[in-house]
């Protein structure tokens, strides 16, 4: 599986004819109750790669994510998916093609693991269509890819917090989306299980050309996992480029009002925003 | 937990080995019970006889108890209690709310009280028909006022239960008020009826509640699996493709069927729909909405409260007061563990 559109037949009718970028927001405005909250966005995720988007707290990066699954309606401007209004397109259709995880989503009590991975499927089911061979395959693989397999009977409440994310990965996984968004995956995960998390959601980006879209609170582990970077300060696109792009000393002053040094990550040579 | 998978050319399925179980219980349990609530009663029923009588045989006397008395009315016993049932289970999954049933959120007065502005401006012109009718008006005008004022950026299910609460309350001093209005007789009648009794059905009302079970079984069908993924969070229900706004109102356009139908055949049972689901969903335990288990325990429940209501005769109690009675302490069963887990 080395090509996205290898992982669903029907894929393919939807990939442009040209190299576009097939998600994108053109001039896109969100308020609520009159309050802007974003203004005139243009932007582009770029296929087969890790983009995160970072910001200060309430500068509307949940948001930006959120309009760009169709969740979100907006005040002006579009969010186009394979070069059609994202709005207009069957919301099933998009789901075949998109999926989205929320920020620390919560499940109906008594869901197993397998349950809530087999609900990635849902865009692919119907009343009578329930549970075909390739629900079933899809299901096995979304477990074994977050190495969910041998917990699959295991009872959602009865797992720990990195474990219960990366089930949640998992049905996102289910859903065999060319383009995945991520709100916040890390949130209430200790060190070492976001790093596994975000070396997880790299792997699946390098292995199948999964486009990733995510909004991460650390500027740090965003840089490190980073192909692409989108700023966003009060509503607006900052700066957007590849991580030493948009991880500056003046970016830094500038969005978050923070005052720092950047040093290379020794390890990674990406970035790393040491603050002063 | 063993799964059965299901495939066939134009359906396949994914069935666990404990829903089936439950399934099987619980269907030999109703029908235990109807046999059993067809032998209880003051006039003895040998089980042998029934056979017969049901082919045409026995005395006048047990041809009416059988067939005018006991049959109907555990037919609409088990049938009001079945769309009592999936009325409870369709809120409480759609809203994520163990406590959004029609008799907490006030449909069910909102029926009742629709029923009985028909029956008292009919008189006694007043039909099947025509209380169906009120009923309905009843429900779906609540519904619309109590939605209506829980509506802020999306429906939230903590407004509308609180709202709902508080509209059952005025609707039900609405309904005291005109039972004020209308002459003694037909307001002891009214009163039993608004507590919810299984008196006198007859075939009509049989036909009644069996066919809207019948006629809106298609589309029970066909919710089951968007609804079994309501339970999930909005954003992660509309990522899936499902289109929330058709699918809420087509459920609470159902469910409101449901609980007027219920309503018009047995009175407003209280507790029935709030208990149905949550009972359904504990013993099912693999977080779907239980659509088929909560009907199964809403006719059982019914069923029982009615038998229970025929048993002791001395009192005539309505079987209002039995559900109330089993239903009572679930809801203090279910409002502790929500307590406990922070829920609410």
């Amino acid at each position: 599986m080395t090509h996205p559109a290898c992982q669903s037949p029907g894929l393919s009718a939807h990939q442009p004819a040209s190299r576009d970028v097939r998600l994108r927001a053109q001039a896109l405005s969100v308020a609520y109750a009159q309050a802007p909250i974003l203004s005139d966005l243009t932007l582009d995720i770029p296929d087969g790669e890790i983009t995160v988007i970072v910001g200060p707290n309430a500068c509307g990066k949940s948001t930006l994510l959120r309009s760009l699954a169709r969740l979100q309606r907006l005040s002006a401007g579009q969010v186009l998916l394979d070069g059609k209004n994202i709005h207009h397109q069957r919301s099933r259709g998009v789901a075949q093609r998109l999926a989205i995880l929320p920020q620390s989503p919560t499940a109906p009590e008594g869901l197993t693991v397998h349950d809530l991975v087999s609900r990635g499927r849902t865009p692919h089911q119907s009343a009578l269509k329930q549970w075909s061979r390739q629900d079933a395959r899809a299901v096995e693989q979304a477990l074994e890819r977050t190495s969910m397999g041998p917990l699959a009977q295991r009872n959602l409440e009865a797992l720990s917090g990195g474990q219960r994310q990366r089930a949640w990965i998992a049905m996102a996984l289910a859903q065999e989306t060319d383009i995945l968004l991520l709100d916040e995956p890390t949130t209430y995960l200790d060190l070492p299980h976001q790093i596994e998390l975000l070396t997880l959601v790299q792997s699946l980006n390098q292995d199948s050309g999964q486009t990733v879209a995510m909004v991460l609170h650390d500027i740090n582990l965003a840089a490190r996992f980073a192909n692409h970077m989108i700023a966003l300060r009060a509503g607006e696109v900052f700066a957007k480029g590849r991580p030493e792009q948009v991880v500056t000393r003046e970016n830094m002053a500038q969005v978050f009002g923070l005052k720092c040094q950047i040093i290379s990550d020794p390890v990674h040579a990406t970035p790393h925003v040491i603050p002063e | 937990m063993t799964h059965w998978t299901l495939r066939l050319p134009f359906i396949s399925l994914r069935l666990s080995a404990r829903g089936s179980a439950v399934a099987l219980a619980l269907a030999l349990m109703i029908a235990a019970g109807a046999l059993l609530a067809l032998r209880l009663g003051t006039y003895p029923l040998v089980a042998g006889t029934w056979v017969a009588i049901l082919g045409g045989g026995g005395s006048d006397i047990e041809q009416m108890i059988l067939l005018d008395h006991r049959l109907p009315r555990i037919l609409t016993a088990l049938g009001a209690g079945a769309c009592f049932g999936l009325s409870g289970a369709m809120f409480q999954t759609m809203l994520r709310n163990p406590l959004a049933s029609p008799d907490v959120i006030g449909f069910n007065a909102g029926a009742s009280c629709g029923a009985l502005v028909a029956i008292i401006t009919a008189g006694s012109a007043a039909t099947g028909g025509t209380v169906l009718l009120g009923a309905l008006l009843g429900a779906f005008c609540t519904a619309v006022l109590v939605v209506g004022l829980a509506w802020r950026n999306g429906l939230q299910a903590e407004r509308l239960v609180l709202i709902g609460l508080g509209g059952g309350f005025a609707l039900a001093a609405l309904s005291d008020l005109l039972l004020s209005r209308t002459d003694a007789r037909t307001a002891a009648d009214m009163t039993k009826w608004l507590i919810g009794t299984l008196n006198a059905r007859d075939w009509q009302d049989v036909t009644l509640v069996w066919a809207g079970l019948a006629l809106l079984s298609p589309v029970l069908v066909w919710l089951h699996f968007p609804l079994a993924r309501l339970g999930l969070p909005e954003d992660l229900a509309s990522g899936l493709g499902l289109r929330l706004s058709p699918l809420r109102l087509t459920i609470t356009a159902l469910g409101i069927v449901l609980a007027t139908l219920a309503v018009c055949s047995a009175g407003p049972l209280p507790f029935v729909a709030f208990a149905a689901g949550p009972i359904a969903r504990s013993l099912l335990r693999n977080g779907q909405p239980a659509l088929l288990g909560a009907s199964a325990i809403g006719a059982l429940l019914v069923l029982a409260a009615d038998t229970a209501a025929r048993m002791i005769v001395t009192l005539h109690l309505p079987a209002g007061v039995f559900t109330a009675l089993i239903g009572g302490p679930v809801m203090i069963w279910l409002l502790v563990t929500q307590l406990r887990k922070g829920k609410l």
